[in-house]
């Protein structure tokens, strides 16, 4: 009887889910078939696979640049973002003089929105007006001022930088928690087995918190290809489509080219993908976790 | 017994979750009626002069209350769009020119025909605001309320120090900028746009050195081919990566509205074409004396090509009351309150009496403006905004032109793919 009233409370909770959450997720996936243009949906119909035609053979709007983008927007701000938010974390985790409000500073990018933080940033990268490039005349190693944002390849790399900025803190915050929860008892016994502080840390610090390791990474990845802010403030997706990856063209084309059609098949496509890297990811991970 | 209360409370928890959802909103507790208005072109500024005009109104009509819906800017088209598709009611709703044409194609705004007809202040709209109006089949779906047309606004103490005159035509402007570049480090002439709706301003530069220009779809000329494959059109687009090499900073590849901004209070680029908007952006931040408004140098063609942007209010046809929706924009956007509006906002109004009588619309500042309006050597052309090519132009055309002026690609080649695209 208990049980029944328990699945009886679960019954709102599942309708906002329900609701929230698959109804749109269906109707998305359904929209990536069906031509459907706010332009005119006077002629809606379902189109089959024409929509993912459309978009992976557009002659203006390149679509393997997009994919390779978002692979190098994705692989180097994600193992930047890794090492700086291991290191920070490892800093913080000793004790020191105003490490609460020192924590708090550096945490704080963690709760700005992506795209004041792609604001903020482009005016640091200006060509023109920009901090950086004052800085970098001021010293005299320029005599101009670099275009990081108006240059295909620079304008990649800002953005990156920008990204990694915003993720050290995530990364920081979970895996310092991460690390107040490895027993100092492990490390006592490891100092008897004649550890040193780098065996220390590829011996018991890592291994101990490899689930959160794995599951940080994950949900990483996740955010960072799903994540247009920056890029969109930053640079828009250019120069000539070099920082435009598969997420700031999905929000192309919706917001701009009113063609939910193609920009749910944009969406599928990242679904697909994070769906297969998941399941090779976990299944990886497991099979390592389970050597040790 | 148990399965009657389980099925009770499931239910109950449906309802909880679906409350207010019901599009029902046409009278409200009070008993007075009450009309949602949705704002697209929303800024914090505006959306206070909206809600204060909101409130006159109802002082005025203490039987209507009216709902102000004004989402983030960059979301609410979308919104809007997808509220009038899933028939939510709404009664006056803000349309922009390159929203029009889906509206109507979706049949979601109801014909004025009828009102225009017996609506005093007709004589005064005007005509460009009919125009427009009926620029959806030849039908006035939206009332126009405010106008968006590009002029050249010019750093005068820069020009003056460097013993630059201010340039009446486009190969002028282009020479001065070149000379600008000259003068001094980090001094450079025109504010280009790179990215973001770029083609509204790349395109009205050239238009004038082109000629012949179709007024009804300003991509092709009179003579029905597209306008750049020419040799007007040619040296169009050879002179504007020349001014960009020579006249511009080398970063405005990457600019948008707020770098150019940026480059015109600083005085970095003197130079920099605009709508009328732009006047309030400078307010506080740019001595109103150490720059002026000019009307769109013209081109070699001795005529000046200026598309307008728009916005106006409509009535939904999913409306409950359209008398009461009528009424209200037609108060709101009667002469008295779109001077009002437009004073506090930027763009330019739509009757003549407030270009007549207004000191403020006929400032110096705002002169130019004016004066573009009614000028011979201006011709108002349109955009093809019809053409369901349009929405992805915007993308397009800014990675191409990119392009082109990074050298990436040849001028003809971009000219070609432009013309691939369009179908010519």
């Amino acid at each position: 009887m208990r049980n029944k009233w328990y699945l009886l409370m679960m019954v709102p909770a599942f309708l906002f889910i329900l609701a929230f959450l698959y109804i749109p997720l269906v109707r998305g996936v359904v929209m990536a078939f069906q031509n459907y243009n706010m332009f005119d949906l006077t002629n809606l119909h379902f189109i089959g696979l024409d929509n993912f035609k459309a978009i992976i053979t557009d002659p203006y709007t390149d679509f393997w640049q997009i994919m390779w983008n978002t692979l190098i927007w994705l692989v180097f701000s994600l193992i930047f973002q890794f090492l700086l938010g291991f290191t920070l974390a490892l800093l913080l985790k000793k004790p020191f003089m105003g490490r609460g409000i020192y924590s708090g500073l550096v945490f704080y990018a963690w709760a700005l929105s992506g795209f004041a933080i792609g604001l903020i940033w482009s005016w640091l990268f200006n060509g023109q007006f920009g901090l950086f490039n004052d800085f970098l005349v001021r010293l005299g190693l320029i005599d101009t001022p670099i275009g990081f944002l108006s240059t295909p390849g620079l304008a990649m790399v800002s953005v990156i930088i920008t990204n990694i900025w915003y993720g050290v803190p995530f990364f920081g915050i979970m895996l310092l928690a991460a690390l107040q929860s490895v027993p100092n008892e492990l490390y006592e016994a490891s100092v008897l087995d004649g550890c040193g502080a780098v065996k220390q840390l590829f011996y018991v610090t890592i291994p101990y918190i490899k689930p959160t390791i794995i599951s940080t990474i994950l949900l990483r990845t996740m955010w960072i290809v799903n994540y247009p802010d920056i890029i969109y403030a930053m640079t828009n997706g250019g120069p000539v489509n070099s920082t435009n990856i598969l997420a700031t063209q999905m929000i192309n084309e919706v917001f701009k080219q009113y063609d939910y059609g193609q920009g749910s098949a944009f969406g599928v496509i990242i679904m697909l993908i994070l769906f297969i890297y998941s399941v090779i990811y976990l299944k990886l991970t497991r099979s390592s976790e389970a050597d040790i | 017994m148990k399965k009657a209360t389980a099925l009770l409370v499931a239910l109950l928890a449906a309802a909880l979750l679906f409350a207010g959802g019901s599009g029902e909103s046409a009278a409200s507790d009070s008993g007075k009626i009450q009309l949602t208005f949705f704002e697209t072109m929303t800024s914090p500024g505006r959306t206070q002069v909206l809600q204060d005009l909101i409130a006159e109104y109802e002082s005025l009509n203490p039987n209507i209350e009216i709902e102000l819906i004004s989402p983030p800017y960059e979301q609410a088209d979308n919104r809007l769009s997808m509220m009038l598709n899933s028939n939510q009611e709404l009664d006056v709703i803000e349309v922009r020119d390159y929203t029009q044409k889906q509206f109507v194609n979706n049949g979601k705004l109801l014909d004025l025909t009828p009102y225009l007809e017996n609506w005093e202040e007709s004589d005064d709209f005007l005509p460009v605001a009919h125009e427009i109006a009926r620029n959806v089949d030849d039908t006035p779906y939206i009332l126009t309320s405010c106008l968006y047309v590009k002029a050249l606004l010019v750093r005068t103490d820069i020009l003056e120090q460097y013993g630059i005159e201010i340039p009446t035509t486009m190969d002028e402007m282009y020479e001065a900028s070149k000379e600008l570049s000259q003068k001094a480090p980090n001094q450079f002439g025109y504010a280009l746009r790179g990215k973001s709706n770029t083609f509204k301003i790349s395109d009205v530069l050239m238009f004038g050195n082109v000629g012949n220009i179709d007024t009804e779809n300003c991509y092709q000329t009179t003579d029905g081919k597209y306008w750049l494959d020419n040799e007007n059109g040619k040296k169009a687009m050879e002179q504007y990566v020349d001014l960009f090499k020579n006249g511009c900073p080398p970063d405005s590849i990457n600019w948008g509205f707020n770098e150019q901004i940026n480059g015109f209070i600083s005085g970095t680029t003197p130079f920099l074409v605009q709508d009328p908007d732009v006047i309030g952006s400078l307010e506080g931040q740019l001595d109103p004396d150490c720059y002026t408004v000019v009307p769109l140098p013209v081109g070699t063609s001795g005529y000046r090509y200026l598309d307008y942007g728009y916005n106006g209010f409509a009535i939904s046809t999913t409306s409950k009351h359209p008398d009461e929706a009528w009424d209200f924009i037609a108060w709101l956007n009667g002469a008295e309150k779109n001077a009002e509006f437009c004073k506090a906002y930027g763009p330019l109004p739509v009757f003549q009496s407030i270009y007549d009588n207004d000191d403020y619309f006929s400032s110096d500042k705002y002169q130019a403006w004016a004066d573009e309006l009614v000028a011979e050597d201006t011709i108002f052309v349109k955009f093809p905004i019809d053409s369901e090519k349009y929405p992805a132009w915007a993308q397009i055309q800014e990675q191409g032109m990119q392009a082109m002026l990074m050298g990436n690609v040849s001028v003809e080649d971009t000219i070609n793919t432009f013309k691939e695209y369009w179908g010519y």
